[in-house]
């Protein structure tokens, strides 16, 4: 009876050599999709000084210094800068004034000074130096006191 | 020659750098469907700084003239490194399909002095299906 077993043992595990082990592969797919996104942060605001004439504010001139902001973004937007409707000026300024906004660009995308809507195509972070000049004409001069425009830096 | 340089010196510090804002907003680009006659549109302004900011969500059309969306919340205070939902109906006023902007701005502090307000704007399309 032993040697039975044994026998039917054994050809039972010479039966199961032969056997492969079935096995299947799968693809697992993974999609993603980025929309366009953009994040400004505003590093730092700008100072205007008056030209030897009086008749320019801006931050062009000597002394004065643009102001600064970061932005991120994937590319696939537009950065553009409003026209200045917001401002503060001295009362003994009753003077029309002309303010003319300007932005330029450089790290992940080089844009020369600009006042006009420009695509940003490159993703990375760029930093973007914002300029405002205020001009008067004629025989008007700016006059004493405290000057505050701002910027609108738009990203869309 | 040296009341220039005071006037210089003057509007150099009343203009010298102050306390700035800005934000991020996602998504930017959308396109909805409604069965209504208005669409909604869910942002998410998000305040890349480390201390708070106020921030306002305002919709333009095409030519960035306002348009009368329900907005909830228009205006809150957002904590740093912080976004948060906001919901934007827009109505279609008898059209079949409107194009908006969806603006988040940086508003300063009353105490606070600002020349870059940033502004981040959305271009979202609504379709109106019957």
């Amino acid at each position: 009876m032993k040697f039975f077993r044994a026998v039917i043992g054994a050809a039972l595990l010479v039966a199961c050599i032969d056997q492969t082990a079935s096995a299947a592969t799968g693809n697992v797919l993974f999609n993603g999709t980025i929309t366009a996104t953009c994040t400004i942060t505003i590093n730092s605001n700008g100072t205007m000084t008056v030209s030897t004439n009086l008749q320019s504010l801006s931050s062009h001139n000597a002394g004065g210094s643009a102001g600064s902001a970061q932005v991120d973004t994937t590319g696939g937007v537009t950065l553009s800068v409003d026209p200045v409707t917001t401002t503060t000026v001295p009362a003994s300024d009753v003077t029309a004034t002309t303010w003319t906004p300007t932005f330029a660009t450089s790290g992940a995308q080089t844009i020369a000074e600009t006042g006009t809507a420009t695509a940003l195509t490159v993703p990375g972070t760029s930093t973007v130096a914002v300029n405002l000049a205020g001009t008067k004409g004629g025989s008007n001069r700016f006059s004493a006191g405290n000057y505050q425009a701002t910027v609108t830096l738009r990203c869309e | 020659m040296k009341k220039v340089g005071i006037l210089a010196a003057v509007l150099a510090i009343a203009l010298s750098p102050l306390a700035a804002t800005g934000q991020s907003m996602t998504p930017m680009r959308g396109e909805v469907r409604s069965f209504t006659d208005a669409f909604a549109v869910r942002v998410f302004p998000g305040n890349p700084y480390d201390q708070r900011i106020r921030v306002e969500v305002h919709v333009y059309d095409q030519d960035f003239q306002p348009v009368a969306a329900r907005i909830t919340p228009s205006a809150f205070l957002l904590a740093g490194q912080a976004s948060r939902p906001v919901l934007v109906v827009v109505p279609f006023d008898g059209a079949t399909e409107r194009k908006v902007r969806i603006c988040t701005e940086s508003i300063p502090f009353p105490s606070e002095q600002t020349q870059i307000r940033a502004q981040i704007c959305g271009k979202f399309f609504g379709h109106r299906r019957s």
